[in-house]
Order: C-alpha cells, then structure tokens, then sequence
C-alpha cells in the first residue's frame, strides 16, 4: 500500500512539475481557455503582507550577471553602495514597498455608487407602485376622520399610564 | 388600543401585564448592553492595526466568557419563572366565559348564572360611524365587570383561533375540541382591543377582539338587557 501511494504522489508530483514547466500558452492551447497556475504551497512563496514582513524567498531567484555582481557589492560596507543600489536590491528581495501595499483603492467609490443606484432604483420601483398598484386609502385615514378617532381615543382614556391619554392635558384640553 | 405610530407595549391594564411589561424593560436593558458590546468590539476589530498571529491560548477569558453568560441567563431566568408561576397562581373568578372561536367571529357565552350567548363580528369598514376604529370594532362587546377576576375559557368550532388582548396580557389558542382556560383582572375601566392571533383563513385579519371593562352595575345592566334582546 505504502508502494502504491508513492507511485500515486509520484504521479502527482509529475502533474504539478508539468504545470510549473509550462507556460500559461502552451497549457491555454491544450486546456482550451486560461488555466490558473497551481501554486505548491509546500514550497517557500514570496508574499506581500503587511503583517509578515520577512516572506520565505526573495522576489528574485533568477538573478542576472548585473544582479549577481550588486549582490557581491552588498557583502560589502553598505556606505560604497549608491542609492539607485539600494533600491536595486530592495527590489531583488521584495515585490512592493510598504506604501505600495498599503495603497488605498477606489474600490469604495464603487460599492458606494452601487448601493445608491439600487437604492434609488427601489426608490422608482416604489413610486411606480404607489401610482399604479395600490388602492385608494380607507377613508378612515382621512383628515376629519382620524381627528374624530383621536379624540374617541382620548375620551376613552387610552394607554393612560404613560403612554397617549397620559400626554393629554384633560384640564386644559391641549397636548402637555 | 395602540396609538398611532406606537413602536412599544400598550400600557397595562391588569397586573399580569404590569409585570410583563418590567420583565421585558429588564430584559430588553440586557439585551441592549451586550449588542452594545459587542459592537463596541467588533468595531475595535476592525479599525486596529495592530496584529498578533501567536496567541495560542486564553484561558483567562475563556472562563470569563462562559461564566459571565451563564450569570445573565440566570439573571433573566429568575424573573420570567417568577412571572410564569405568577400567571398559574390559583385564584378564584368571579365570573367565567367562554370564548368561542369561529370563522370569522368571536362569540362568548356568559352560563354562570343565566344563558346568555351572542356573537361579535367586527363592523366592516363601510359601516363604521365617524371616530371607530378600523378593524378593531366590533358589533358586540365582552363586558366585564371591573377589578374583578375571570376566567375565560377558550375553544374554537371550526378551526384554530387565538384569543388574544395585549393590554391585559392575556393570549390563548382557540382549539377545536379542547378548553384552554385563561385567567385575569381589569386594574382600570376601560375598553380594551385585541384580535385573533392565529392564521384561520381569509378572514383572520377580521376578527377582533374587544373587552369593556366596566363597574359590577353596569354590567349587570348590560346583562340584563343582552338577555332580552336574545
């Protein structure tokens, strides 16, 4: 058993290699549409986060003959090294600066802006409905009717704890 | 009745519902300060920048966080058995009636002492007289006599109702068959506005419920006079 999962992790490993081996072209012709790359995330990943500063890799292994020589100019005193080298070097070793991580998107612009058009767009369907669908209103909700309402209430002493009849003034017949 | 735009309880009108209502501002008072830390927190979780990938475990507060809900529990659960057990205290009516759900009305029966029985359809929006409320009026009132225990006993002829009075605190189901008993005391005169609290049908939304609540002569006038007219 444990021979046949080597053989099947064997198999695998090769599929992964493969992946990694080819290019995003030659998987597209074969796959007939874009393929996402299969990170193997056994392995060390360079990342940019802001909480880890230090990823496991340097942003660059495949380092030039220019980059090589920086490299060994770096073993050296850092005062010899100009500045343009020291942002050379920084970017070997990592993808984006701080400031660069931490840039601000627009992306609230659109959430914003999307959530006020479907709101506003409620807002129509409402107002169609209000012509168009609903019936007219009892005519309890009429002005005179629900003055007469109001007063029944008050005469009937509703909720006169603290609630309507207890906001009345019944001396001075007003609201106290 | 509730007023307009009300958002809370109507005021009481028995005891029961008196405390009902304490019961509720002290559990609501809870409610409100835990959604109150919590979001207290949730905000500080989000706004930080701090980070901290290496916390491995937190016993302390750990044992704050399970004792400290058991405590409220125990807080809010004290109170509601005490109301629970108040509302099963055994007390001795004065009066017994039976509410009897229909579709679509109510109708009571009042057999203590005489025969009276009728029924109480809400009044429909056409025929309402200027100043009745919509939906909550109905033809024939159940009138009580005040400041005095009773007890209904609730049923239903055909299909589940419920016999609802917010004001009183009073709900009970209506179901065929069987006699759900409900007790209470009117602690002002008054009339007092409920409806069916049970989905019956087209016409559950019409069939309120209304309770008057009125002096021991009173009633006995209304009584009288019900009895003659049936």
């Amino acid at each position: 058993m444990l021979r046949q999962a080597a053989g099947h992790m064997r198999g695998l490993l090769a599929r992964r290699a493969s992946v990694a081996v080819t290019s995003s072209a030659v998987r597209m012709a074969s796959q007939g549409h874009e393929v996402s790359e299969t990170v193997d995330m056994s392995r060390p990943m360079y990342y940019d986060r802001a909480d880890v500063p230090l990823p496991d890799k340097p942003y660059k292994d495949l380092l030039t003959d220019a980059d090589k020589s920086l490299k060994q100019k770096e073993k050296g005193p850092w005062t010899q090294l100009s500045k343009e080298e020291k942002i050379a070097l920084y970017r070997l070793m990592f993808c984006q600066t701080y400031p660069e991580m931490k840039q601000k998107t627009s992306e609230w612009k659109t959430v914003l802006g999307g959530i006020f058009f479907f709101l506003g767009f409620t807002g129509l369907v409402v107002w169609w409905q209000r012509i168009y669908v609903y019936p007219p209103l009892p005519k309890t909700f009429e002005g005179d009717s629900q003055a007469m309402q109001l007063k029944r209430m008050l005469d009937m002493r509703v909720n006169p704890v603290q609630g309507f009849a207890a906001k009345w003034d019944y001396e001075k017949g007003q609201w106290k | 009745m509730a007023h307009p735009s009300q958002l809370g309880f109507q005021d009481a009108a028995s005891p029961v519902m008196e405390e009902l209502l304490h019961f509720h501002d002290h559990a609501l008072m809870i409610v409100f300060l835990i959604s109150t830390l919590v979001l207290y927190i949730i905000v500080a979780m989000v706004t930080t920048k701090l980070t901290n990938k290496f916390i491995l475990d937190s016993q302390e507060i750990e044992i704050i966080w399970t004792l400290l809900p058991a405590i409220i529990l125990i807080l809010i659960a004290l109170p509601s058995l005490r109301i629970l057990y108040l509302m099963d205290e055994i007390n001795d009516p004065h009066l017994t009636i039976k509410a009897m759900g229909h579709q679509w009305y109510w109708s009571y029966e009042y057999t203590d002492y005489e025969d009276l029985g009728f029924d109480s359809y809400m009044i429909p929006t056409q025929d309402l007289t200027p100043g009745q409320f919509r939906l909550l009026e109905t033809d024939h009132r159940m009138v009580i006599p005040v400041e005095s225990p009773i007890r209904v006993l609730v049923s239903a002829e055909d299909v589940l109702h419920s016999w609802a009075v917010p004001s009183l605190g009073v709900k009970m189901d209506a179901v065929p068959g069987r006699l759900n008993q409900t007790a209470f005391i009117t602690s002002r005169p008054g009339v007092f506005y409920g409806q069916c609290s049970e989905i019956c049908g087209a016409n559950h939304s019409f069939m309120p419920i209304v309770v008057e609540a009125v002096p021991l002569e009173h009633f006995e006038n209304w009584s009288f006079i019900m009895l003659q007219d049936a």
